[in-house]
Formats: C-alpha cells, sequence, structure tokens
C-alpha cells in the first residue's frame, strides 16, 4: 500500500503539471477543450491525492510499522481516532493533508464553476493547480511520507500524548480547511488581474468562499483555545506563542477584507485594497505555514538545519512578487473614482475598522518575526511573550470594539449629525450605566471596566438594530413581532448574520477579559482528609485512585469540591503514562464549569510513600463565555453565508445573461 | 459636530488606551512583587512557551522557589530580574526590554499605525473633496455646470433660473 501511495502521488504530480500547461494555454489560445482537459486534470489529481491519503491512513491502521510515518506516530494501542489523526501529527503527514484539502477545494471549485465565470476560471485552474504542485514537489521529493525504515520496530513510538484529545483531532483540520480555504480567493483575485477582469464578478464569487475560510479558520483557533485549556493544564487558552499567532494573522486581515468588500460593492471603491487584502491573506497563510514548519522562530539556525524552511520561504518569495506585479499592471485599469460624501459616514468608519485589524495583523506579525531580527541584527536571543502582545492588543480591541459600537448607528454615505447623536442616546447611556454598575459592583481595574462598558455599548446598539429593523417591518407589513423579526432576518442574512457575529465576538472579548483581570490561582500541598480554599471555594483531598487503559495508566486525586460551604460534587485531577514513549505524561486536568466561572485544578505531582499531593487550582471568571461567543460566531457565520433573496435574485440575472 | 472634528474623536477613540502601560491589566492576579516577577520570566523548561506565573511543570517551580528566596533575602524586583538575565541571557524576559534595539519592537507597530491614521484622514479628506465641475454640479454647489437635476422642485428651478439670468446680466 505504501508503494501504491507513493505511485499515486507521483502521478499526480504529472496530471497537476498538465492541469498548469492545459489551461494557462488553453486561456491564451481561446481553446475550450484544453481548459476542460485542464479541470478533468484538477479531478484526477485530487483522486489520486486522495488515494495517495487512503494509502497512508490504511497504513496506520495496519500498524505498518517498517513506514518511517508510522512508527514515530502511531502504536499497536492507540484508539481508532487518534490513528486517523496521526495523519496529521508529524510534518510529511500534515503537509500530504494540507494537500489534500487543497486539492479537495481545487476539485470543488471547478464543479462548481463549470457553468460559471468561464473567463476567470482557466487561469483560477492555473493558480490553484500551480500552488498544489508546489506541495505536490514537497510531498514527493522532500517530506515524502511513505519513507521506508531499514529495521522496523516491533511496535510504534506512539503519538505525543498531548495531542491524544478529541479536539486536537478536529482543531488541525479546521485550521487547514481554514488555511487552505484562503487559496481559492487568491486564485480568484489573481485570475482577475491577469483577464482584465475586474468587475465585481470575482469577488462576488470569491466572498462566500472567503467569509467560508473566515469562518472555519475562526472555529479551528477557537478549538486550539479549548484544546490548550483542557489538554495542556496551565489554566489558559492563548500563550500567544508563535504557531497561535501564525493563525490569528491571516484570519484579521481576512476580517479586513469582509469588511471593505462592502464598500467597494457599494461605491466601487478600494479594489486595489480589496484585491491586496486578498492576496496579503493567503500569503500569511503560506507565511504561518513557513513560520511553523521551518522552525524559524526557535532559532534562526534552524531555519536553515530545516527540509522544508528554504523552499516555503521561496514560494513565498515568487507568489508575493508575481502577486504585486499584476497588481502593479494592472493598476491603471483598477483606478476608480475615490468619492467620500462625508466624513460622518459608515464607509469613513470602515476605513479606520480597516487600520486597526490590519494594524492589528502587523502587531501580532512584528512581535512574532521581531526575535529572528533581534538575532540577526544583535546575535542576542530574545522571547517576545504574552506582556508585548497584550500590550499592543488590548488598545487596538478597544477601538475596533468601539467602531463596532458606533459603525451599525452611523449611515452609509453621510450621516447627519443629529440623527447619529438620537441614535447612539441609548447605546452611550448604557456605557456609562454598565460603567457605573460596575464601579459601585466593586470592579477597580480600568482595563475590565473599559472592555466591559463598551461591551454593553455594542450589545445595546446591535440589539437595536434588530429592534428597529423589527418595527420598521411591522409598520410596512403590520406582522406580528416574532414574523416581522424573522422576516427581516430572513431578507438581509448578510447584514444581520454581521450583527450575530459581532455580538459573537462581544461574548468572546466578555469571556476573555472576565478570565484574564480576575482570574485567580493557588497551589497547595495536601495529605488526605487536608484541605485549601481559592475564592469560594474548598477543595478537600480524599483519596488517590488508578485507572488502566491500554495506552495509559490513570493516577488521579478524588477531590470533594464545596462552595460557599455548599457540596458541588467531586472533581479529578490527574496524569496519564503512556506505556510506550518512555512513560511520557499528560496532564489531565478537572474543571468544574458553570457560566460565572470555572473551577480548574491541576495535579502536579503526588509522593506515593508520604500519600500527600500537589495541586494547583484556577478559578476562571466568565471563562465559558469563550465557548458559547464561538457557538455564535459559527452561527452567524452561517446565516451569512446563506444566500439572500437580494443574492438569489441576482444569480438568476446573470444565468438568464450568461443564457443569452 | 464637523467632519474633521468627528474623524478625530474616531482616532481618539480608536487609540485609547495607548498611553498608560497595559501589562497590569493581563492578570488581574499579578498583585505581589512575586507574582509581577514570575509573569516578566520565561519558562525555560522547553515542553512550553509560558510564563514561570503559568507553567505547571518542576523548573517553574524551582524558580519560583528561587525569585521567593532572593526577594525574602530583600533584594528588589529589578534585581531579582537581573540576576536570571545574568544568568540565562535576554531570552528568559517574558517581553523585549524597552530600550536600545529592543525599543524597535515596541515602537514599529504604534509608528506604522499612526502614519497609516494620518494616511486615512489625509485620502478621506481627498476623496471628500468634490472633484470637477461635474462632481460640482452634483452637490448643487455651482450655479453654472449643466443643467439643473431632475430632483429639484419647481419653486427652485424658478430661483436656479433667476440666479443664472441674474449672474449672466452681471449682476
Amino acid at each position: 500500500m505504501a508503494d501504491f501511495g507513493t505511485l499515486c502521488l507521483l502521478i499526480a504530480l504529472t496530471t497537476c503539471g498538465w492541469a498548469i500547461l492545459a489551461s494557462c494555454n488553453g486561456w491564451r489560445v481561446q481553446s475550450g477543450t484544453l481548459v476542460l482537459s485542464a479541470e478533468r486534470a484538477i479531478h484526477v489529481t485530487w483522486a489520486l491525492v486522495t488515494l495517495g491519503v487512503i494509502s497512508l491512513e490504511y497504513c496506520i491502521h495496519a500498524n505498518q510499522f517498517d513506514l518511517e510515518y508510522v512508527a514515530s506516530y502511531s502504536n499497536r494501542t492507540l484508539p481508532w481516532l487518534y490513528k486517523v489523526a496521526a495523519l496529521w501529527a508529524g510534518q510529511s503527514g500534515s503537509i500530504l493533508f494540507w494537500l489534500f484539502i487543497l486539492a479537495s477545494y481545487a476539485a470543488l471549485i471547478v464543479l462548481l464553476n463549470r457553468r460559471r465565470n468561464r473567463t476567470l476560471m482557466p487561469i483560477v485552474v492555473t493558480t490553484l493547480a500551480a500552488v498544489e504542485l508546489f506541495f505536490l514537489l514537497l510531498v514527493n521529493f522532500m517530506t515524502r511520507p511513505f519513507v521506508r525504515l531499514a529495521v522496523p520496530p516491533v511496535d510504534g513510538g506512539g503519538m505525543n500524548p498531548q495531542l491524544q484529545n478529541p479536539f486536537m483531532a478536529i482543531h488541525p483540520p479546521c485550521l487547514y480547511l481554514g488555511y487552505v480555504g484562503l487559496t481559492v480567493p487568491f486564485a480568484f483575485a489573481i485570475a482577475a488581474l491577469v483577464t482584465g477582469r475586474l468587475d465585481n464578478t470575482w469577488f462576488r464569487t470569491t466572498r462566500r468562499f472567503t467569509i467560508t475560510s473566515w469562518f472555519i479558520l475562526g472555529t479551528g483557533i477557537l478549538l486550539g483555545g479549548w484544546w490548550a485549556y483542557v489538554e495542556l493544564g496551565w489554566g489558559g487558552y492563548w500563550a500567544w506563542d508563535p504557531v497561535e499567532n501564525a493563525s490569528l494573522i491571516p484570519w484579521l486581515t481576512c476580517t479586513a477584507f469582509l469588511h471593505s468588500v462592502m464598500i467597494e460593492e457599494r461605491k466601487k471603491m478600494l479594489r486595489v485594497w480589496n484585491l491586496a487584502l486578498v492576496i496579503m491573506s493567503f500569503e500569511l497563510a503560506i507565511l504561518g505555514t513557513f513560520i511553523t514548519r521551518s522552525g524559524i522562530i526557535s532559532s534562526v539556525h534552524s531555519f536553515t538545519k530545516s527540509e522544508v524552511g528554504p523552499l516555503f520561504a521561496g514560494f513565498l518569495g515568487i507568489s508575493v512578487l508575481i502577486s504585486v506585479a499584476l497588481l502593479l499592471h494592472r493598476l491603471p485599469l483598477l483606478r476608480s473614482e475615490h468619492r467620500l460624501d462625508s466624513f460622518v459616514s459608515r464607509e469613513s468608519t470602515f476605513l479606520f475598522n480597516n487600520l486597526l485589524l490590519v494594524g492589528a495583523a502587523f502587531a501580532v506579525l512584528w512581535g512574532t518575526l521581531f526575535p529572528i531580527l533581534s538575532e540577526a541584527v544583535r546575535g542576542v536571543k530574545i522571547t517576545v511573550g504574552p506582556p508585548f502582545f497584550n500590550e499592543m492588543m488590548i488598545p487596538i480591541t478597544f477601538g475596533l470594539v468601539t467602531l463596532a459600537g458606533i459603525c451599525p448607528v452611523i449611515a452609509w454615505r453621510r450621516a447627519t449629525p443629529r440623527k447619529l447623536l438620537e441614535k447612539i442616546q441609548i447605546p452611550f447611556w448604557s456605557l456609562v450605566g454598565a460603567a457605573a454598575a460596575l464601579l459601585i459592583a466593586g470592579v477597580r481595574d480600568v482595563y475590565a471596566l473599559v472592555s466591559f462598558s463598551l461591551c454593553a455599548f455594542v450589545i445595546v446598539t446591535t440589539v437595536m438594530e434588530f429592534v428597529w429593523g423589527t418595527r420598521a417591518r411591522q409598520k410596512v407589513t403590520g406582522e406580528a413581532p416574532g414574523p416581522a423579526f424573522w422576516g427581516l432576518v430572513d431578507r438581509n442574512k448578510r447584514r444581520y448574520g454581521g450583527f450575530v457575529v459581532h455580538l459573537a465576538v462581544m461574548m468572546i472579548l466578555i469571556g476573555i477579559t472576565g478570565s484574564s483581570a480576575f482570574k485567580q490561582d493557588a497551589t497547595a500541598s495536601l495529605r488526605r482528609g487536608e484541605s485549601f480554599s481559592l475564592g469560594p471555594y474548598t477543595m478537600r483531598f480524599e483519596a488517590m485512585t488508578s485507572r488502566e487503559d491500554p495506552n495509559f495508566d490513570f493516577q488521579g486525586a478524588r477531590l470533594a469540591v464545596s462552595r460557599d460551604g455548599r457540596a458541588v460534587g467531586t472533581l479529578l485531577p490527574g496524569q496519564n503514562f503512556y506505556k510506550t514513549r518512555g512513560q511520557e505524561t499528560s496532564t489531565e486536568v478537572a474543571i468544574r464549569h458553570s457560566l460565572r466561572e470555572d473551577l480548574y485544578l491541576i495535579l502536579i505531582s503526588f509522593d506515593p510513600q508520604e500519600g500527600r499531593v500537589t495541586l494547583k487550582a484556577y478559578l476562571n471568571p466568565l471563562i465559558n463565555w469563550i465557548w458559547i461567543g464561538g457557538a455564535m460566531l459559527i452561527l452567524g457565520s452561517w446565516l451569512a453565508m446563506l444566500p439572500d433573496l437580494r443574492d438569489r435574485r441576482r444569480d438568476a440575472e446573470a444565468r438568464l445573461r450568461d443564457a443569452a | 459636530m464637523s467632519g474633521r472634528r468627528f474623524g478625530l474623536a474616531l482616532l481618539a477613540l480608536a487609540s485609547i488606551g495607548f498611553l498608560p502601560p497595559a501589562h497590569h491589566a493581563v492578570f488581574g492576579a499579578d498583585q505581589t512583587p512575586q507574582q509581577q516577577i514570575e509573569s516578566r520570566l520565561m519558562c525555560y523548561c522547553g515542553c512550553s512557551d509560558l510564563t514561570v506565573r503559568t507553567c505547571t511543570c518542576g523548573v517553574a517551580a524551582s524558580i519560583r522557589d528561587e525569585i521567593a528566596e532572593r526577594l525574602g533575602r530583600g533584594e528588589t524586583s529589578e534585581q531579582v530580574v537581573a540576576a536570571f538575565i545574568a544568568r540565562y541571557g535576554e531570552k528568559i524576559l517574558s517581553a523585549p526590554t524597552k530600550q536600545g534595539f529592543n525599543l524597535v519592537a515596541w515602537v514599529a507597530p504604534i509608528v506604522a499605525f499612526f502614519v497609516a491614521a494620518v494616511a486615512i484622514v489625509f485620502l478621506v479628506r481627498r476623496w471628500g473633496r468634490p472633484h470637477g465641475a461635474g462632481a460640482g454640479a452634483r452637490r448643487g454647489g455651482s450655479a453654472t455646470g449643466g443643467p439643473p437635476p431632475a430632483t429639484l422642485t419647481e419653486e427652485e428651478r424658478i430661483l436656479l433660473g433667476r440666479i443664472e439670468r441674474e449672474i449672466r446680466e452681471g449682476h
């Protein structure tokens, strides 16, 4: 099966190469047959890459430890789900997985555009196939997943225990789907630039794909946070490490695009900027992969030792050069009349929104890459960690939240100050009221006060948008509030989906603020029957328990937990001792969730001779609002992605035009 | 509220909090000097990218013990941090210092942000200006160029005709 997989990937290289040649030439000589052949080659490439993936999965499941990859990342006792996830546990597997997602996207795009966007498709196919070719070259010649070992071991080394978590099984696919999805808008942008068809078609086609990638990437980031929270056992969910930052940066530029594209749609402005944002998001996704795969952050020197680092750098450089050259070449065509009717308009708030989002992306990128710069310039290794990113991101976030509160009440084109003041009154007084209430409640942390009050401001503004809209519709149609509300949302899903996303982000912000500003922790060393307290909770150590699993041995400390003197249950923080991988351990935290706070217990160590355990407890107020906000974010994004009545009409018109 | 004032207000709002130091806000729980030092140092255990404050490994525990011991001996926070830098290099700090070349790390994003902000204000002001006679007519700012827009009321049309006649006659 391994040889079969190798063969499939090798043939895929040729079919992909053919797709590039045929589609590019087909476009040049206007040959429909060649273009069709290229599109078929895309489907064949997808089938071959899929067979490659299936081959590797088969080898993992069949415990073929003569393969280096299987021996390194799997073992006989690894549960079924994690054997599937072993595909993306190591470098060569994850690059193959990346390629598989890209090939699937390419096949889907070709399928969906059989009759649409025919002028753009040849170049879209060329671009997608060119990116595919790069990854195919990697899996065929650099990071080969089917390398055999001279002496196969009896059993594999097994998967890193920290990766053996259900969330870890879905978090990387989500991130990859998001990352790779950004290739699709990029391909359409390149096609629009090459063909000179720079009308609204390219972004209308890609907008839905951009939202999809954006929301999958966002979900991936949140799942990563959840995984870190429940598995890494340090009481937090985000550590600003380079890998996390790499996923956040393209998400921020993508968010900027989703806002500024609205200005292009309405006023035909910012076309160069929007194209640049799409290109930037793709390049940043590649840069993110480069950062995580080359080891460049840990040291500049590991970059040269890394197999794929220089190749990624080369690919990145070439794709940036081509994109910029195309953009400059088409600049005369992209010139549009930039007109703003007033500074006090939604357009201008969107410009500042873009400034903040791209500024945030730059700050995170700068902080992530600065250690390399420092090492190169001064020869001194430094760390750019949480204090730097917090200091940069807190003000930017406040700025963005303020805009999210003002933006919906400002009219497009020109807002009259009187109307604006009238509309902003209730939200403004809610802000003041929230701040006063928090002060009375004893909140003295300035950042928490500002954050919560701004959240109140945005939530009220957004909810009022729903209320005003429903009332207006009631007046027009005479419907009852319920049907009027649904009618309103149904007719303009993008707008109200966007608002649901804003509300979701506020929930997330409330969770982040609560769990960072009011976090408490305590460490204790206890014998049986002894207890320790944190906030309103008291934990009494009752006994050690153990459990055996085919894969690991679990040792845990059973603690009786009470809140304000009332028993609320038992918690069992522990550690897994994995049977392979040299008795590697993983922390198994115990969490008591509630909307108000999480009690988070970690078993740091235990001494069987003395019967003593060392425990760390965290109290994370409001943290679950992050995950509730995450669920709402998914809901809002879905709503925004569903076709509107307006979209459907436009699509029908476009089809009619094409038919004519 | 004039456009310019509104723009300035937006900018001011957008840059809330750039001035005061924000690192205390991150961990409301960082109250004691011990905790503040822990947050300023990275754990060098190699198992994670966490500060001594958050890492739960044995290395972090021993660093915490050493911080407590040094503070107990009467050393100041700066002396404790300096001792760790002397032993492990600057890499142990969780954020770059705000001096020398490291200042670039802090200043560059802020400078870039404000330069971009000024550029946006400049662009918005340029885009807000009327473009030539056509634009002027669209805004109703010129009485001489082009026919009167159809949206005018009968009364306005008569008034506009009178003004144009007066201009022609040199009044």
